[in-house]
């Protein structure tokens, strides 16, 4: 039996494992879901400790004797006191200095996020599909305007808003089906052409 | 009991075989049906392509994703990888997970088995993973090789020959990023602005809906979304970038008037809409390379030493030369080499099954939408039959 065959035995024994789970609740499923939170956190944790802790800690202070990492490595260490009770507010300090970036997103996030989509939002109406955006636009934001009753000829026209929103919904429910049934077809694909391929 | 009761008590297992059987069916007897190809996945396979065969351009894949979702990203990685070293794209690689790194590995390899000239360091680069994303978005639009340093196999950047003519955005001019989220507005929110990078993003079906607005706005160039998203690029890519000429000889990279000379053909939206590059994206099995009369004197006419050999192949069908490669014994193969027998077989228009599996699954996915929309109405119509019978009663 090659290792490919052989792997890929395990990986469709597991894959029936967990599909049996449509069936009901059983020791396989148990042993499949906990074998894999196990294997994902050990794998994550020596993974993180070859490629990060090693050359960007390790190498980089004792071997290049880059000696300024030792403060970011410092401020990492503290993150450890969480699991103290008496010395969890030392792993604060790292929190408040990685405040940094929330900083630094807020007003690049501002330019993309909100003012090239507005200004694209303000373009000339030279398309139909233009006019929908922007009817949709102030419909979906007047119908967050809560300072003026959703009644008569406003009501409706907020009402439009409702629509659009109930269209993306929609839009949004489809692609998750879509991404769902992916999900499935990927594994059958796997079951159906590697494994039983290499066992025809 | 009546039927509608009975519909809405129907125990939801049968639903899960009638699912599954509607996925399976479909997977282990493929037919070819169309699938049409989408202004975002068009317009970042025409970005991907006019940096082909450019020393001075390159573009970076951003893996961030684990097992997970590799149904739905894996086939746009491979189709994407594909076209780039079809067409001679410079390609970097990284992931900010570590889940990512051997998914790299394996996107990269599995292509690569096709294309035994590509070399890594050369053609390809992988980073593998990089902790601290926010700095190395950055640290990259001012120098590449100083902020990654080492690639993957920890050879120092700046001695590769890959890195030649590539210092930062404004040569690695294009970034596509893959993941179940909205990771690639890291790149929309911190490199566009500050170095005009071109992002693209190639996400799960799941999240497409959240980035339409950016393609809207023009701060995505393009984006693949789910499993339709991959099988439009991997059709993109069977009829331009994997397109041969039978009469163009491809061995020859340089022409008479010192143009380079790349395998492929250019993306032309004529080509796309003519039936006849329908037969170019075909996923069942291909074995017969057609010519026609002019083909076939030209493409014989590169391979004079085997010209008895293949006129021994040779039968015509409708007007057209034709050469079934099942006909080659391995005696034959041994004699007309390696060379001549892979041109033979890309000129059957065959694709590879890992060349194809988003435009399989596509068949599934369709018999399986048509399915869960009979349910969706057999259901209502049963609730609301029920619900007008009980308000009767």
């Amino acid at each position: 039996m090659s290792f490919e065959l052989f792997s890929n035995l395990v990986g469709a024994f597991f894959t029936l494992c967990i599909f049996s789970f449509l069936y009901k609740d059983n020791p396989f499923y148990q042993a499949a879901e906990q074998l894999l939170v196990g294997i994902s956190l050990g794998y994550g944790l020596v993974f993180t400790y070859e490629r990060v802790f090693i050359p960007y800690v390790y190498q980089a202070i004792v071997i290049k004797h880059d000696f300024i990492l030792i403060i970011p490595a410092i401020m990492g260490f503290l993150l450890l006191f969480r699991f103290s009770r008496s010395l969890s507010w030392l792993s604060r300090y790292f929190i408040a200095f990685s405040m940094i970036m929330v900083g630094a997103g807020v007003p690049m996030g501002m330019h993309a996020s909100i003012l090239v989509q507005m200004r694209q939002a303000m373009v000339p109406i030279e398309t139909f599909n233009l006019f929908l955006i922007l009817l949709g636009t102030v419909a979906v934001l007047l119908y967050f305007f809560f300072s003026k009753a959703h009644s008569g000829i406003y009501g409706k026209f907020v009402n439009v808003g409702k629509w659009y929103m109930m269209i993306g919904f929609g839009a949004s429910f489809g692609l998750t089906v879509m991404a769902r049934i992916s999900l499935l077809i990927g594994r059958i694909q796997f079951l159906v052409n590697d494994v039983f391929g290499l066992i025809k | 009991m009546n039927l509608f009761e009975r519909m809405q008590k129907l125990d939801r297992r049968w639903i899960y075989i009638v699912v599954a059987l509607a996925i399976i069916i479909p997977l282990m007897i493929p037919y070819d049906s169309d699938n049409v190809t989408t202004p975002p996945t068009e317009n970042l396979y025409q970005m991907i392509d006019s940096f082909a065969g450019r020393e001075d351009r390159a573009i970076l894949m951003s893996f961030y994703h684990d097992a997970a979702t590799m149904p739905e990203l894996f086939p746009m990685e491979v189709a994407i990888l594909r076209h780039a070293f079809e067409r001679n794209v410079k390609v970097f690689a990284l992931t900010w997970s570590p889940a990512g790194a051997p998914i790299i590995e394996f996107a990269i390899n599995t292509v690569k088995e096709e294309f035994p000239d590509i070399q890594s360091g050369v053609h390809y680069c992988n980073f593998g993973y990089k902790p601290q994303a926010f700095a190395m978005i950055l640290g990259m639009g001012d120098n590449i090789a100083n902020t990654m340093n080492t690639d993957a196999e920890g050879r120092k950047l700046e001695n590769l020959p890959i890195m030649k003519g590539i210092n930062n955005y404004s040569e690695m001019n294009l970034v596509v990023e893959f993941s179940g989220s909205v990771a690639g507005m890291s790149w929309v929110t911190y490199a566009r602005p500050k170095f005009g990078l071109n992002v693209a993003v190639g996400v799960t079906a799941v999240m497409a809906a959240d980035l339409y607005p950016y393609l809207q706005s023009g701060q995505l160039i393009g984006m693949l979304s789910g499993l339709k998203g991959a099988a439009e690029y991997e059709k993109l890519v069977d009829i331009f970038a994997a397109y041969r000429d039978p009469m163009i000889d491809y061995s020859i990279t340089v022409d008479e008037d010192g143009n380079k000379i790349l395998p492929g053909r250019p993306f032309g939206r004529e080509i796309l809409n003519d039936e006849s590059s329908l037969a170019l994206s075909k996923i069942t099995t291909q074995t017969k390379a057609k010519f026609t009369a002019d083909q076939y004197a030209a493409f014989t006419a590169k391979y004079p030493e085997h010209l008895t050999l293949l006129n021994s192949l040779r039968s015509d069908e409708e007007g057209l030369a034709v050469i079934d490669v099942t006909q080659i014994t391995p005696d034959m193969r041994d004699q007309m080499g390696e060379v001549l027998f892979r041109e033979l077989n890309q000129l059957t228009r065959n694709t590879l099954y890992k060349f194809k599996v988003a435009r399989i699954g596509m068949n599934a996915q369709s018999v399986a939408h048509i399915m869960i929309i009979v349910f969706i109405i057999m259901g209502n119509v049963g609730y609301f039959i029920q619900k007008a019978r009980g308000a009767k009663d």
